[in-house]
């Protein structure tokens, strides 16, 4: 359930032995990890870096209830952010750490400026104009041949280095993409959990009768899309990073399209959700790369299964981080 | 206190309020009956911030509440009920409550959320659970809304509407549905909300319950105010009684249907005159 600690908080001391359980997820992954061939650890990085963007998306699908289809242009933005001030495009070299704070403030603003014409609309409305300003953005970059090279893309990004660390191995990226989902897990948790995510949850079940209960939805709704596109942006400056090449072709419709899915098929409004979405929605398509011609169609019929099955999610809204928690103390 | 003066509504060439003025005093509950168009429900949405009065001013302690958005009127201190149940059916019934004690300022939202302002989680806990036990739901706390019976839903609402310590309270048709039962437990309800410096008005089908929990009643008919007084007043007053009921009597007659009905009165007095749902 969400909000719960914001009018029942959980006491201290038990709190902290059960998040030092959970701790030893990411421990396992880590572990795991060093044992992994290339390949696999590719995957693996790929699925925390889908798992990040996810929980960033669904502070504004799963908490707030708006349907946002353009979150790619947050990832954008964060990933071209990174390209222009750390490659030889402009012959910028900033290090990493500045750009991942530059890429989310950008991330961020563009975040308000996309919710400020945009939070009156609801539904289908705002969902189609979210998406029309995903794709303003990939249009832009694609255009914008003297800033951001056109389609061509931009190319010999830096190599990522944090405080005098080297991250260039896909090894590198398993503890720094760990080290983000993890952050990132105990903000959109804590975020729920606050007064303000109980204001998000108002305004998802009924706006009106939140605004009657003294919520300021659209300035409420504004920060929601403002922190979800910050996330995005983070996810973008590692993804660019990781890549040493971003092109307008990363950011397509498609992308967009792929993230909600990992939202809506993992679980609303939970970050475990979002996990297993993540790791399903970018494993899936790798097994099923021997049936090269079909996969498509095995990927989509998976997927109508999965959603006919569990409409709310394969792990419901109600089975989140403070439900754990909960689980574990009560032990 | 909340006054209305000489507020007029026009849908186009409908004039649904016509030149209405009304003053709620606190301490008091003061009712607005009429029949189905009277043009309550226009004055409880006027007030509530969900469309402008064409002219007049409606004052909350002085405050016009004209052109302020719904939710700066619910912080200005007037809540209400809905006519159909509102509640955030997905939410627990503490959280129902919770959501009117959600911090004001944006700012203060974020710095809560990021452990930069303590938050006020037990605070606003107690405050919902004294206002559950006040009204007899605390069991009900952590129990899903939409969940809940009718009956149960609409006294969650009551509560949440009265937890954030309005000025003034809308009650829109609390009773509508209800069965003997239950609506003698909101009438109790009610007049437990009555409080030296809150504004209670009651918009009501149930003249049983209207002419017990009242103080003060209001009469509109087609838009207009049509007579004001106390329910012995209103009861006697003949005016009333001729000219929107049909005929002499027709207020003991609604009574005594009301009384064998039960529910939400439904009679026809005089020449077909309706009372309550046509």
């Amino acid at each position: 359930m969400t909000s719960e600690a914001a009018i029942a908080p959980l006491g201290r001391r038990p709190v902290l032995r059960a998040v030092a359980i959970m701790a030893l997820m990411p421990i396992a992954v880590v572990i795991a990890g060093t044992f992994l061939p290339a390949y696999p650890l590719r995957i693996l990085d790929l699925v925390l870096l889908y798992a990040i963007l996810g929980m960033g998306l669904n502070i504004v699908v799963g908490y707030a209830g708006l349907l946002d289809l353009g979150f790619v242009a947050f990832y954008a933005i964060g990933a071209y952010t990174y390209a222009l001030l750390a490659s030889p495009q402009f012959d910028l070299h900033l290090p990493f750490a500045l750009i991942l704070l530059i890429g989310a403030a950008l991330a961020a603003f563009a975040g308000v400026l996309l919710g400020i014409p945009v939070l009156r609309l609801r539904g289908d409305y705002l969902a189609i104009v979210t998406l029309g300003f995903g794709e303003i953005i990939r249009v832009l970059i694609n255009n914008l041949d003297g800033l951001t090279n056109g389609p061509q893309g931009i190319a010999r990004i830096d190599e990522a280095s944090l405080f005098g660390w080297h991250i260039s191995t896909p090894l590198d990226y398993l503890y720094l993409l760990v080290g983000l989902c993890v952050l990132t897990f105990l903000f959109v948790w804590r975020l729920q959990e606050s007064a303000f995510g109980t204001a998000l949850a108002a305004v998802r079940e009924d706006q009106d009768a939140a605004r009657g209960c003294g919520i300021d939805t659209t300035g409420v709704k504004l920060i929601a899309f403002a922190t979800s596109a910050t996330i995005g942006g983070v996810g973008g400056v590692v993804f660019a990073s990781m890549q040493r090449f971003v092109s307008p072709e990363s950011f397509t419709f498609w992308e967009s399209l792929s993230i909600v899915l990992i939202v809506v098929v993992g679980g609303l409004g939970n970050p475990f959700g979002v996990l297993l979405g993540a790791t399903l929605l970018v494993v899936m398509p790798e097994l099923l790369r021997a049936y090269a011609d079909y996969r498509q169609l095995l990927y989509g019929a998976a997927l109508v299964l999965v959603i006919l099955a569990r409409p709310m999610g394969l792990i419901g809204r109600e089975y989140g981080p403070s439900w754990l928690v909960r689980k574990l103390m009560a032990r | 206190m909340l006054v209305f003066d000489h507020v007029t509504k026009r849908f186009g060439a409908n004039t649904a309020i016509d030149d209405v003025s009304l003053t709620i005093h606190p301490g008091v509950i003061t009712a607005v009956i009429g029949p189905n168009g009277a043009g309550k429900s226009t004055l409880v949405n006027m007030a509530a911030g969900s469309f402008r009065a064409t002219s007049g001013r409606i004052l909350l302690d002085g405050v016009e509440l004209q052109g302020l958005p719904k939710y700066k009127i619910a912080r200005a201190g007037l809540s209400r009920t809905y006519q159909n149940i509102r509640l955030f059916d997905g939410l627990s019934v503490l959280q129902n409550l919770a959501v009117t004690l959600v911090p004001r300022s944006l700012p203060m939202l974020i710095a809560q959320a990021f452990w930069l302002a303590p938050g006020a989680g037990h605070d606003v806990r107690d405050t919902c659970m004294a206002v559950l036990h006040r009204l007899g739901i605390a069991h009900l706390a952590d129990r899903q809304a939409g969940s809940l019976a009718y009956g149960q839903q609409k006294i969650v609402e009551l509560a949440r509407a009265v937890v954030s310590r309005p000025r003034a309270i809308l009650l829109d048709e609390p009773a509508a549905g209800l069965n003997h039962t239950e609506t003698d437990e909101l009438k109790a309800h009610i007049q437990a909300l009555r409080g030296p410096e809150l504004a209670i008005v009651l918009i009501e089908h149930d003249m049983k319950l209207i002419m017990s929990v009242s103080d003060e009643i209001y009469v509109m008919n087609r838009g207009t105010l049509l007579a004001h007084g106390t329910p012995a007043a209103i009861r006697d007053n003949i005016h009333v009684q001729e000219a929107y009921l049909g005929q002499p009597g027709a207020m003991g007659i609604i009574e005594a249907a009301a009384r064998g009905r039960r529910n939400r009165v439904r009679i026809r007095a005089g020449e077909g005159l309706a009372w309550g749902e046509p």
